[in-house]
């Protein structure tokens, strides 16, 4: 750049940042050794000095928060959400991924077990199996609770592989729904009991009557997750009881199976670029952010046409040659998010718990300070 | 000239095309496929099964025995003599057998023998015939003969694998039946159910000269020396020396460079010119022929001078015979004798592998003379001294040659025994019955002995070498292979030498150059590259008989004179004539190796400078295959590798085939030497096109693939020729301690340790030599992404980050198995040990742990959770009612505890329980618990590059900084074998096209804030491994704790709970501090404080009778002046154990009471 006293500067318009600065505050710029302005100036007197005002206003968010959604699927979505700190799009993420309740296999009981897993990596593999059921229609059960048909969902697996028969795969959808409880009785009870045998749970109710499963039945979510394989003679009798629980436990908690954002890229040319040198641009970028323009009279002009594709490779401005043309910028406040659910809940349902579940969280702070 | 027609093969131009590096790996497949990855080990067995075990039963002699005359008086012998004559004859084998107790024999398999702790052998037969003679007194002789077929005579351990094994040719499915692995290589033994590898062990070749300058000031100048030992011959070799000594001798007089020998049994060295003469070659003349051959050689001659003035006074052979007995073991007898000792010594003892038998002079004298030849031609310096580290001077002794010298020694000791036996029937009269002068034990368990403890040699025996058998190595599959192709050099490890620890030249493609351990055995132990042969050995006769026929001249048809004009023959070191066209030999002994009409692992070295051609078919040489060059081409085609591809059934073809057709041949170390190697088949091609420019226009053989000179463990490591040579290293020795699956089998096994992964990966990326290792279907680790950054701090200093949720998800989780084993011995003959559940109202000593998990059998049942302490294995003795005399609180006990507890630092699931009879036929236990390792802080893990780390923080998903995108991969591996030519920039490009970054830099957002970090991060896939290293079997600490019996100090080690060391440098380190107080408390209230009291007269130890306050020291007659001090336990026993000697110990404190009532009164 070239070299101006501080004299020769121009004067600041009062309440107004000047241009460089705007651009530190909006935008992260990638340059091609590593991102800088990455920080958010949250300082509400950081630019008095010009005349500026950074407090957050209640009335500015609202008037600039937006939520597009772009894409929307069974099992995943995608937003745009705009207007936000990274710290509040953060805590959504975080709370998707480790605070939204699932249900999941905690307790297996096994019964019999003759094929080659052994009963610990079955039963890890079973934990792990996404649950069709909607967590929020159930209680967190603790240490002392018994299970009961509100807190405990039982499912029954029963396979064996015939003598003399082709070797079996055991799949997630032989797994069997017990909404009556579990059918295993304990056995000291069971001596003396005349009545019904007292088993591992005690359901007052079946489940089948209760909400509307019996409309959806609760299963896994998919039906063909390989649980185990059988060879001829091997069988697999147990229960497993599922439990409501939250990712921060364990990971098979978590109602997705990520959920991501970024920013939004902001491709800038700084210079014009044009013929040979725009058609090698537009060939250097591996996710054709670029494109070429007829400038008319045979002349060709490199414009950005996907912007929102850029993957930040950097290839443009590996190389020397484009250095001075191209700025690879992020918009600070803009963010791509996605969610990828396991299937229990639908993904924008996730988002409106997310959004509850930091409510809550803002109430007890509010609480507590009061 | 017509034979130069024969020798080339008619070959024109195009016959097909050239094959590519690519192709290499067909030819390398096709090896794999037929030799399997342990085949020294299986080729050395079946030679020694084959051949070798005959050949030692032929050799010994026939037992003689004449009965030693017993006077019987008024009893007439109705014959003058009686000769019992035995011979042992043709051996039998059978297939692996078992007897169980009740006397039911059965085939045995490998898995039952593991199992069960049975011992993989197989029974050994033998025809034994008997002939009596009887002499009578007319002279007249009467025979009768006997024979006994297939007399048993011991059991022989039989290798896993080998043509003996039961799974010998067994298919896949066979063996899965069995209960095997079908990728187990075999190559070890089963011996008491532990799997023992015998490790190969190297020594100097035997029979070759060697010629070393000593370093000055030395009172020797030159040292040759020759460690020879005749074939088949079971005694140290016997080494001879010629030195030649310093211009200026040690006493200072400038005597002449006397060349002398030292031989054996005799006490000093013999000047050279005496042993010639004790030869029978008195002559100056015929002396110096012998040594220098050519007379015009005046350097030579010169150097010889002061030899032959020294003998000046000895001219005849009896002389100089007399010279030698002399200085031999014999003192005082008459001359004659020690003529004749000398003469044995000559004959016997002197260099015995040119010959023991009579007549042997001329050669001997030649060959002594050769010796004298070889060290002048140092000494002028036409010639560098040999190098003792060189490979082709090594041999190896693998499982066969071990076996065989410990077979010889016990088929020795049976016969020697026989003999005894049959002895003393003879001269007491009896009949000789050879069932029972057969002891079958002394091999069986002699073969045992040494498989069992590694100790090579009888037990309690000296000079034996231990280590040599070890229990196989089986944490993970490559880990296995390595330790089945281990080399060890038997020179102490103390040694500070450098010189046999490094890499040497000549050890290229033969020993790997990566994997060897650091430390102590750093550089002496070794392990084989992958495409080593080592040669099983054969005979000789086949190659005499050749040269024969081939024109070699021997020494009886020629003048010395001619020697210089002709090439000197040696078969395995010895000299056996001369040739005058070695060119033609050479040629032809090739081109019938080639064909497989001469053995292919005969070695051909054609010295030219010292007009050498020595010939080789000894054992343990070390060679490897090699494609055959010829006018800068390969003689292997195009069409050849697609024949082996196509063909179907592995009968046809193969890598026989190739050998056959004379692509391909083995060359061993020495051989090498002589031939021009190209690296790759590239540079065959550019040299051929470009002659000009090309490293050599004459090569004879190509590099089957540069990356085969690695071994199991180096070829597992992907890109070894970019990282530094340490790392490699590093990476050997931790790919051994990587969990993944070790055998297919490992259900089946009941192994003291083991470990496995639950889901183990294939590695994305691989190299092409892993495909034969099995790496693949057995691998040991899992492809992580793993980024390279400061993220928290918790990474530093090798150490990592892991994500607690992929652990949640199974991301390294492993399952421990242990072991644990029982068997109710028996006591004498009646009493037993018993299992059962140990009642606490007659069972004494029972332990601490929780007795609930037995069941009425007093075994766990399979299921139960158990943890540290429990019992398992519940087994009680029964205590003999009678000695149980401890008054009568003792009747209450009538059986003692002896069950068997979970280690206590362990918990687990009885995941299977075996009941199951040994050979004794007692019942016998083995009990396996299992548990789930789920990685934690403080695990080990490493990648492929020597990058070991421990996890220093887990955090969740959302805590771990995420990137934008991942996107699938090409779903294919990529290629890490070393000397290609993969390229960064290849692999740049690759990248690019799937959408990552180029250099595999990316953005990336922290977890916890969610901004973007600012840097670009390394991230990709690596492979890592999870190393045996967990902290849960290393965390340890202590309170109080056991204390051992003898000092009362604290017990030592994890596993019995012991404290920690406060040592030597810790006290010095309190002592710098001042710290008085804490170190008496560390070293004596914490360790072992004790309390005596002292007779203040005599000052040593005096009765104390705490409870009734009396205090007595008898010897003093004192009750009065006794005083309590304090001192460590150990110091009391010292005390007492000084006083067992006779030292009286004195304690004296009045003093010390003087100055405290000074102290006192003065206050």
């Amino acid at each position: 750049m070239e070299k101006v006293s501080v004299w020769d500067l121009p004067d600041v318009p009062e309440g107004q940042l000047p241009s460089h600065i705007q651009l530190q505050r909006t935008r992260v710029h990638c340059n091609p050794d590593a991102p800088t302005h990455t920080e958010n100036v949250q300082y509400s007197g950081a630019y008095s000095s010009v005349g500026v005002d950074n407090s957050l206003q209640l009335e500015q968010f609202r008037k600039n928060f937006r939520v597009e959604v772009i894409r929307l699927g069974k099992e995943d979505m995608e937003f745009d959400m705009i207007g936000v700190d990274p710290s509040l799009a953060n805590a959504f993420r975080r709370i998707l991924i480790a605070e939204l309740p699932t249900m999941a296999i905690e307790k297996v009981l096994i019964a019999n077990n003759t094929s080659v897993v052994q009963d610990e990596v079955l039963s890890h593999r079973l934990g792990l199996i996404p649950i069709n059921a909607d967590p929020r229609l159930f209680d967190y059960k603790s240490e002392n609770d018994d299970p009961k048909e509100n807190n405990t969902i039982v499912f029954k697996l029963h396979v064996r592989c015939e003598r003399g028969g082709p070797r079996l795969t055991v799949k997630s959808d032989q797994l069997k729904w017990l909404p009556n409880g579990s059918e295993f009785s304990l056995e000291t009870s069971a001596a003396k009991s005349t009545a019904k045998p007292k088993t591992y749970t005690t359901f007052h109710t079946s489940q089948e009557t209760l909400h509307d499963f019996s409309k959806k039945p609760i299963a896994p979510c998919h039906p063909d997750i390989i649980l185990s394989k059988l060879g001829p003679g091997q069988e697999i009798e147990l229960e497993a009881h599922a439990v409501k629980g939250m990712g921060k436990t364990h990971a098979k908690w978590s109602p997705v199976a990520t959920a991501w954002y970024r920013m939004l890229p902001e491709v800038v040319l700084l210079q014009q670029v044009e013929d040979e040198r725009a058609e090698k641009l537009v060939k250097t970028c591996p996710v054709n952010v670029f494109d070429i323009e007829d400038v008319g009279k045979g002349k060709k002009r490199a414009i950005v046409a996907r912007p929102r594709g850029c993957t930040l490779c950097r290839e443009c401005i590996r190389e020397d040659e484009f250095k001075q043309d191209v700025a690879l910028r992020r918009v600070k406040d803009h963010f791509i998010f996605t969610i990828e659910s396991t299937g229990a809940l639908p993904p924008e349902v996730l988002f409106t718990e997310a959004v509850k579940i930091l409510e809550d969280k803002c109430e007890r702070v509010i609480t507590e300070l009061s | 000239m017509d034979m130069e027609e024969e020798y080339d093969p008619a070959y024109n131009e195009d016959e097909g095309e050239d094959i590519t590096q690519e192709d290499a790996w067909t030819v390398i497949s096709a090896y794999f496929d037929e030799k399997g990855l342990v085949r020294q080990q299986l080729d050395s067995f079946d030679e020694f099964i084959q051949n070798t075990m005959q050949e030692i039963v032929d050799e010994s002699a026939d037992i003689e025995i004449r009965p030693e005359s017993q006077h019987n008086p008024g009893h007439q012998n109705d014959f003058a003599e009686t000769i019992y004559k035995i011979k042992f004859g043709q051996i039998f084998l059978s297939k692996p057998m078992m007897t169980e107790s009740d006397g039911e024999t059965a085939t045995l398999f490998p898995k039952a023998a593991r199992l069960r702790n049975l011992t993989y052998s197989a029974p050994l037969y033998a025809d034994v015939s008997k002939r009596v003679i009887k002499k009578g007194h007319d002279g007249e002789e009467v025979t009768e003969t006997q024979d006994f077929n297939k007399v048993f005579i011991g059991k022989v351990p039989i290798m896993l694998r080998s043509s003996y094994c039961t799974l010998y040719q067994n298919n896949e499915k066979d063996l899965t039946e069995l209960g095997e692995c079908p990728y187990d290589q075999g190559g070890y033994f089963i011996i008491n159910g532990s799997e023992k590898v015998l490790i190969a062990q190297e020594k100097m070749s035997t029979n070759h000269v060697y010629v070393f300058k000593k370093r000055q000031p030395n009172k020797y100048a030159y040292v040759g020396e020759v460690r020879s030992m005749a074939e088949s011959q079971n005694r140290p070799p016997s080494t001879m020396f010629v030195r030649m000594l310093s211009r200026t001798s040690a006493k200072g007089g400038s005597s002449g460079q006397y060349i002398r020998a030292t031989l054996p049994y005799i006490r000093t060295e013999i000047p050279i010119i005496i042993v010639f003469r004790a030869l029978g070659f008195v002559a100056d003349k015929d002396i110096l022929e012998h040594i220098c051959y050519d007379f015009a050689d005046t350097q030579m001659m010169e150097l010889l001078r002061p030899s032959l003035e020294e003998a000046f006074v000895i001219q005849n052979q009896q002389v100089a015979l007399d010279y030698i007995g002399k200085r031999g073991a014999t003192v005082g007898v008459t001359r004659e004798k020690r003529i004749k000792y000398a003469k044995e010594i000559l004959q016997k003892e002197m260099l015995p592998h040119v010959g023991v038998g009579e007549y042997c002079e001329t050669k001997k004298a030649y060959y002594f003379g050769y010796i004298i030849h070889r060290l002048l031609l140092c000494a002028i310096g036409r010639r560098a001294e040999d190098d003792r580290d060189h490979y082709g001077n090594k041999r190896m002794d693998l499982a066969g040659p071990l076996l065989g010298g410990l077979f010889r020694m016990l088929f020795r000791k049976l016969t020697r025994d026989v003999r005894g036996y049959v002895q003393k029937c003879v001269d007491n009269g009896k009949d000789v019955n050879l069932q029972f002068a057969i002891k079958a034990k002394t091999i069986t368990s002699g073969l045992k002995y040494s498989l069992a403890t590694g100790n090579w040699g009888q037990a309690n025996a000296a000079g034996t070498r231990a280590g040599v058998s070890q229990v196989l190595n089986r944490l993970t599959y490559a880990s296995t292979l390595s330790h089945l192709r281990r080399l060890n050099s038997p020179i102490g490890r103390e040694g500070k030498l450098a010189k046999p620890r490094q890499l040497h030249n000549s050890q290229w493609g033969m020993m790997c150059p990566a994997e060897t351990p650091e430390g102590q055995a750093c550089g002496l132990v070794k392990n084989l590259a992958l495409m080593v042969y080592v040669t099983v050995g054969s005979a000789a006769y086949p190659i005499l008989e050749f040269l024969e026929e081939w024109g070699t001249e021997n020494f009886e048809e020629i003048s010395p004179a001619v020697i210089t004009q002709a090439t000197k023959i040696f078969v395995n070191g010895c000299w056996v004539g001369i040739h005058r066209d070695p060119d033609m030999l050479v040629r032809t002994l090739r081109r019938l190796r080639r064909r497989v009409d001469v053995n292919t692992e005969v070695g051909v070295v054609r010295d030219i400078r010292l007009k050498e051609l020595r010939i080789y078919t000894d054992y343990g040489r070390c060679s490897r295959p090699l494609f055959i060059v010829e006018k800068q081409r390969l003689l292997i085609r195009r069409k050849d590798i697609e024949a082996l591809q196509q063909k179907e059934s592995p009968e046809d073809g193969g890598w026989h085939d190739l050998v056959a057709k004379g692509f391909i041949e083995y060359i061993d170390t020495e051989e090498e030497e002589t031939t021009m190697i190209s690296m790759t088949i590239n540079d065959l091609r550019s040299a051929r096109e470009n002659p000009e420019e090309a490293y050599s226009d004459t090569y004879t053989h190509c590099e089957i693939h540069p990356s085969l000179i690695l071994g199991v463990c180096a070829s597992i490591i992907p890109f070894p020729d970019h990282n530094q040579s340490p790392r490699n290293t590093y990476q050997s020795a931790m790919g051994k301690q990587a969990m993944g699956i070790y055998v297919t089998n490992f259900q089946f096994r009941m192994d003291t340790l083991a470990y496995v992964l639950y889901y183990p990966q294939k590695p994305l990326v691989t190299t092409r030599a892993m495909e034969h290792l099995h790496f693949r279907q057995l691998p040991a680790g899992i492809n992580a992404i793993v980024a390279i950054a400061c993220y928290s701090g918790y990474n530093q200093e090798d150490s990592v980050i892991m994500n607690q949720s992929s652990i949640d998800r199974g991301f390294f989780r492993s399952l421990f198995f242990r072991s644990y084993r029982d068997e109710e011995k028996k006591m004498g003959t009646l009493v037993k040990e018993d299992f059962g559940r140990p009642d606490r109202a007659n069972t004494m000593g029972m332990r601490h742990g929780s007795y609930d998990k037995l069941d009425d059998d007093g075994l766990a049942p399979p299921g139960t959770r158990c943890s540290g302490e429990d019992v398992i294995i519940g087994k009680t003795t029964p205590i003999a009612q009678d000695d149980a005399g401890q008054g009568q609180a003792a009747s209450r006990y009538t059986r003692r505890d002896h069950s068997t507890s979970l280690r206590h630092s362990e918990t687990g699931m009885v995941d299977q329980v075996l009941l199951t009879t040994n050979a004794d036929g007692l019942r016998f236990v083995k009990v396996r618990v299992r548990s789930v390792r789920i990685p934690q802080i403080g695990d080990k893990f490493s990648s492929r590059h020597g990058q070991k780390g421990t996890v220093g923080m887990t955090y969740t998903q959302e805590d771990m900084p995420w990137t934008v995108e991942v996107a699938a991969h090409m779903g294919k591996e990529g290629d890490a074998t070393p000397f290609t030519d993969v390229t960064v920039d290849n692999i740049s490009k690759a990248l690019h096209k799937c959408g990552y970054q180029m250099r595999g830099f990316e953005t990336m957002y922290n977890g916890h804030t969610g901004r973007r970090l600012t840097a670009m991060i390394f991230l990709g896939p690596t492979y890592y491994q999870r190393l045996k290293h967990m902290v849960d079997d290393k965390i340890h600490s202590r309170g109080r704790g056991p204390v051992q019996i003898l000092t009362r100090q604290p017990a030592e080690g994890r596993s019995r709970d012991g404290g920690l060391r406060f040592g030597e440098m810790e006290r010095d380190c309190m002592i710098a501090h001042g710290a008085a107080h804490f170190l008496k408390e560390r070293l004596f209230d914490q360790s072992d404080a004790y309390r005596v009291h002292v007779c203040e007269k005599c000052g040593l130890v005096a009765i104390a009778n705490l409870k009734k306050n009396s205090f007595e020291c008898r010897s003093c007659k004192n009750k009065t002046d006794i005083v309590q001090v304090h001192i460590p336990y150990a110091c009391k026993l010292l005390f007492q154990e000084l006083m067992s000697m006779a030292i009286a110990p004195r304690m004296l404190t009045k003093d010390v009471k003087l100055a405290k009532d000074l102290k006192k009164r003065g206050a």
